[in-house]
């Protein structure tokens, strides 16, 4: 059942109105058996590992809070992390396994691959659930005694498809608040659910046409277009993928859980440092407090060796949550080694702006520039089915590869599929998306908003956009991992 | 160690971590107090405060502090 769907949206009303007519005490059992129906929709099977997965980490955190002695506490923790991650890996690869199983050996059997296919949603529901054994090892978090809360947690459906990766805390402070139907929250999850829909259908979707074209055939385009096609490929994935984080974080409002923030405008980032803690920024923090920090902390007094080492696990940790392939192994490590690069010589490039006014003024508009580049560079490599292809793909962009016919320079629009019309609308729809982002993080944004003829405008213009550029429904390139 | 002296060390730590002559903490001081506290500069802080005071700190100690309060109360127990 995907979001954008009439099963979905009947599946939506009926639960808002079993959920809001209940008595408090049972919301959150009548939330958590909504949450295993979408999921059991998608496969039961995986629905009963979820449901196996969730009672294993349960008794583990409780006997972790039980258990007296450091060390045993110690054992206990690494035998639970090992299983999940033995779950999270070996599902991974075995659906690669099974991909090459089934077209080597078992020729015309696609089930083979689909039956091992991984679970939907493991990765997001197996970095919550490690997350809270962390919080109870490190005594951060007492261990929950009702399982309830705890499959909830891990079951929560708007959030299973593709994040936000929620922290434990945060979700139960919410649950034990046991806050009641409030209309405000409601009001600001249709906005959002809104503002979701805007960003998938009128942006991205739009771009989706071009980047089909250049990245499906690339010796059909010549060196700017393929150029243009990296551009719009990082502006498409930004657009769908917080996308679907503002309908997951609008249906989580709906039944009054507020989930985090995945984006705060990544694309105006003045170093790749700062582009990551922007960016997809539920999973980023995950890994800097589970990943980074005791990483660093292990390697602390190595100087800057340590910090390069850690920052170099951590990305590639980043890129491989993402699968087992080597493009997201290759994007995972070229955003290290960038990362390694911009850390170390920050304070330098700092010292040396500080003496240097008229040229501080030009990096606030450059280091953004730059930034944004690197990152779509590191998207070739996400976005290609394998490194042949990305280094292809390179390598006509920036015409290092022999070309055929298309000469260098050209740009055709209607060779990508796209026309003036549509690449107007989707521009105009990042404008108005960025313009959006910006006044949602000024303070005051409410009280403009107040305005009822501002407000209307907004969603006048942002539901003919969805309207005017509706071609079918498309899935969300954030819901296979 | 008196709290002062610990007071005293700890700025001086702070003030070498975060390239920053003139700055103060007190014990309601938070990360979002610092502009560069951020996770890496997290952990450059406890390597030079272990340094500093001659301790050693667990992940687990260091993922439970709050504010300067908190790091000052660690430190006073480590360091005796």
């Amino acid at each position: 059942m995907s979001f954008l769907s009439i099963v979905f949206a009947a599946f939506l009303a009926a639960g808002l109105l079993v959920y809001h007519n209940a008595p408090q005490q049972r919301r959150p059992a009548i939330l958590l058996a909504l949450s295993f129906l979408f999921y059991a929709t998608w496969s039961v099977w995986d629905a009963a590992l979820l449901l196996a997965v969730t009672a294993g980490v349960y008794g583990a955190a409780r006997l972790l809070d039980q258990t007296p002695t450091e060390s045993r506490k110690l054992r206990l923790l690494t035998a639970a992390i090992a299983i999940l991650l033995v779950l999270l890996v070996g599902f991974k690869c075995a659906r690669l396994l099974a991909t090459h199983l089934a077209a080597a050996w078992v020729e015309g059997n696609a089930n083979v691959a689909l039956w091992l296919a991984a679970p939907l949603g493991l990765s997001y529901y197996i970095f919550k659930l490690l997350g809270y054994l962390l919080d109870v090892y490190w005594g951060t978090l007492p261990a929950r005694r009702d399982f309830t809360s705890v499959a909830l947690y891990a079951a929560f459906f708007p959030q299973i498809v593709s994040g936000p990766i929620q922290r434990a805390e945060d979700f139960f402070t919410q649950l034990d608040a046991q806050r009641g139907s409030d209309p405000d929250s409601f009001v600001l999850g249709l906005r959002r659910i809104l503002f979701g829909l805007f960003k998938k259908v009128a942006i991205a979707d739009q771009l989706a046409v071009a980047v089909a074209s250049t990245h499906g055939h690339p010796l059909e385009h010549s060196s700017l277009e393929l150029l243009l096609g990296a551009y719009c490929f990082s502006l498409q994935m930004y657009a769908d993928f917080s996308g679907i984080t503002d309908i997951a974080i609008g249906i989580g409002l709906l039944f009054g859980i507020r989930g985090p923030e995945n984006f705060n405008r990544p694309y105006f980032a003045a170093n790749l440092q700062e582009f990551w803690r922007r960016w997809h920024m539920s999973l980023t923090s995950w890994l800097t407090d589970y990943l980074f920090v005791p990483l660093r902390m292990t390697f602390r007094h190595l100087g800057n060796t340590g910090l390069a080492l850690a920052i170099f696990i951590n990305m590639v940790a980043v890129g491989i949550w993402h699968g087992p392939r080597w493009t997201y192994a290759v994007f995972g490590c070229m955003n290290g080694v960038f990362m390694i690069v911009s850390a170390l010589t920050l304070k330098k490039r700092n010292q040396w702006f500080k003496t240097r006014p008229a040229m501080a003024r030009w990096r606030a508009w450059v280091a953004p520039l730059v930034t944004f580049h690197l990152v779509v560079l590191t998207h070739i490599f996400f976005q290609a089915p394998d490194l042949h292809s990305a280094l292809n793909y390179l390598g006509q962009m920036l015409h290092l590869v022999p070309h055929g016919a298309v000469a260098a320079a050209r740009v055709d629009l209607a060779s990508f599929g796209l026309t003036y019309g549509r690449l107007f609308q989707a521009l105009a729809g990042l404008v108005l998306m960025e313009t959006i982002h910006w006044a949602m993080s000024r303070r005051d944004w409410t009280h403009g908003f107040k305005r009822r003829g501002l407000r209307w405008a907004v969603y006048y213009a942002v539901i003919v956009m969805v309207m005017l550029s509706a071609r079918g429904t498309t899935s969300f390139i954030y819901a296979k991992f | 160690m008196t709290h002062e002296e610990v007071h005293k060390r700890l700025t001086a730590v702070f003030r070498d971590v975060f390239d920053d002559p003139s700055l103060g903490i007190s014990d309601s001081t938070t990360a979002d107090d610092i502009d560069d506290w951020d996770s890496v500069n997290h952990i450059t802080l406890i390597a030079a405060v272990e340094t500093e005071f001659r301790i050693s700190l667990s992940t687990r100690e260091v993922k439970n502090l709050g504010n300067v309060g908190d790091f000052m109360k660690l430190i006073e127990s480590k360091a005796r």
